[in-house]
């Protein structure tokens, strides 16, 4: 598959750099944030095809965010990352416009399967 | 006298009362400890504090000899009488008689009414009437209030169990969700580390027993979140034989493998309840897969299903014939994490503890170890009212 911009937006330094790690070995440029706010500026600046968003930010809810993308940048994909996974929460995600939905903890294998469905498929 | 909010005053009245009646010197109200199985003062009117310090009197004292209930001893010769423990201190504190009156429901001895008289005397048969009837309701009274904080101990255990459940709840979602996290981070090195060693060798396979282990940790903090979720039951009405039936259809060939068999005996007037038809079969499976547990090879697994019209529930006892559980365990066994498996969870009947108190219903066990384990699931039957609403 061609490759990606990607950016990563999760409060642990570890998911970032993991997912930093598997995804650059896959040839995607990978950029991170950790917080909401520095993730909606890094994605006003550069422009990214997919977005990894963790569901529960120290100052904003993942869920805001998703709402926002969805109405301001429409063809921006966003895969969910969220560590209480729950079908509820699940359900929720898809109907704001998420793309797929990763429940953590999940293997480089998974997060790469992922990512590459969602281009597939489009 | 029956007012129950107050069991002292009412024993204050019954010893001061029972001492005026019979012109008495002082009255003396033990009450039967069971804990200690020794009958302790309760109440106590004139009578001085020397005599009253002067020790502990046996039960088998009290109780040998001892007239009827419904009868009065009267004990005129201090120094011999068997009944009289401390007869020096009785005869110096100037007594000279006494009148001893079981305080008992049935032929159960609950407390002793011992009247102290400074003179011997005939008493008329109204002053005996009366001590009787004092220490017929007297007994009813301490009865009654044995009931009622009986009852209010129970409901005090449940509600702390309610409350110790919820609170572990919320307790574990919050760890569930930051371990999650870390975990992450440990599978996605792990994982991609993986592929960087050589194939076969020693460090691939450490890795896979990481990768194996922090996904089973993962399993671990699914069944937790099911369990703190409290998720609403969705009732519908169902015949709960037919849940059964169906969970033994899904652990039927679990059982057939182990050499394990299941015995059904499901009550044929059984009525259709309110319940969670999924949820109360995660109840039966859980349930059945412990017994299964539980026995050896060859053992047996009864299940039963009755109806309780005049208590309007309906009962399932899931029973087998294993080895039982120790007097220690039944008292942890609905605790989240309390597992005597090696590689349990600990999250099975605590899940179905909360499923079944979402009902409404009750979750019990009982067990002698050695000789098997019975747990007994109560949901509550509809009542009246809305039978009528659903014939209409």
């Amino acid at each position: 598959m061609k490759p990606l911009n990607v950016l990563v937006i999760d409060n642990e330094d570890v998911i970032c750099t993991a997912c930093h790690l598997v995804l650059t070995e896959k040839g995607h440029a990978v950029d991170y944030c950790k917080t909401g706010k520095s993730g909606l500026l890094a994605m006003a600046r550069s422009k990214y095809d997919l977005v990894l968003l963790d569901m529960k930010l120290p100052d904003m809810d993942g869920m805001d965010i998703l709402r926002s993308l969805k109405d301001e940048m429409p063809p921006l994909r966003v895969i969910v990352m969220t560590g209480y996974s729950t079908l509820s929460n699940a359900v929720q995600a898809m109907k704001l416009g998420a793309a797929d939905y990763l429940s953590k903890p999940f293997t480089d294998d998974e997060l790469v399967q992922a990512v590459e469905k969602v281009f597939e498929v489009n | 006298m029956h007012s129950l909010t107050n069991l002292q005053n009412v024993l204050d009245v019954v010893v001061t009362k029972s001492t005026q009646a019979v012109n008495a010197k002082g009255t003396l109200l033990r009450i039967l400890n069971k804990e200690t199985n020794r009958f302790e003062v309760r109440a106590a009117a004139g009578l001085g504090e020397r005599y009253l310090s002067k020790g502990p009197v046996s039960t088998e004292k009290i109780l040998s000899t001892l007239s009827k209930p419904g009868e009065v001893y009267i004990i005129t010769d201090i120094w011999n009488a068997p009944r009289v423990e401390y007869p020096q201190q009785t005869w110096d504190e100037g007594i000279r008689m006494l009148l001893d009156v079981p305080l008992a429901v049935g032929e159960q001895v609950t407390g002793l009414l011992r009247i102290y008289l400074t003179e011997q005397r005939e008493l008329s048969t109204d002053e005996l009437d009366f001590i009787k009837t004092v220490a017929m309701q007297c007994a009813c009274v301490i009865e009654r209030v044995g009931l009622i904080q009986k009852q209010q101990s129970r409901f005090d255990y449940l509600a702390s169990q309610v409350e110790k459940g919820s609170s572990l709840g919320r307790m574990a979602a919050g760890i569930a969700h930051e371990i999650n996290n870390p975990l992450a981070g440990i599978l996605l090195y792990s994982s991609n580390m993986c592929k960087k060693v050589p194939k076969g060798g020693p460090l691939e396979e450490c890795l896979k027993i990481i990768m194996k282990e922090t996904q089973r940790c993962k399993s671990i903090i699914q069944g937790l979140l099911d369990f703190a979720r409290e998720q609403e039951p969705e009732m519908a009405l169902v015949n709960v034989n037919d849940v059964i039936n169906s969970a033994v259809g899904i652990v039927e060939n679990e059982f057939h493998l182990r050499h394990v068999r299941i015995q059904k005996e499901l009550a044929e007037d059984m009525v259709e309840v309110l319940l969670d038809k999924n949820q109360i079969e995660q109840v039966f499976i859980n349930l059945l897969l412990n017994s299964l547990h539980a026995v050896d090879d060859k053992g047996l697994v009864t299940v039963k299903s009755t109806v309780d019209e005049e208590n309007r529930k309906i009962q399932v006892e899931v029973a087998d014939n294993g080895c039982g559980i120790s007097k220690e365990n039944m008292e942890k066994i609905f605790e989240p994490f309390f597992s005597t498996k090696a590689t349990g969870t600990g999250l099975g009947l605590a899940v179905s503890y909360g499923i079944v108190a979402n009902h409404k219903g009750d979750i019990r066990v009982s067990s002698e170890p050695g000789r098997g384990a019975c747990f007994i699931v109560e949901l509550p039957m509809l009542p009246f009212e809305s039978l009528d609403k659903e014939r209409i």
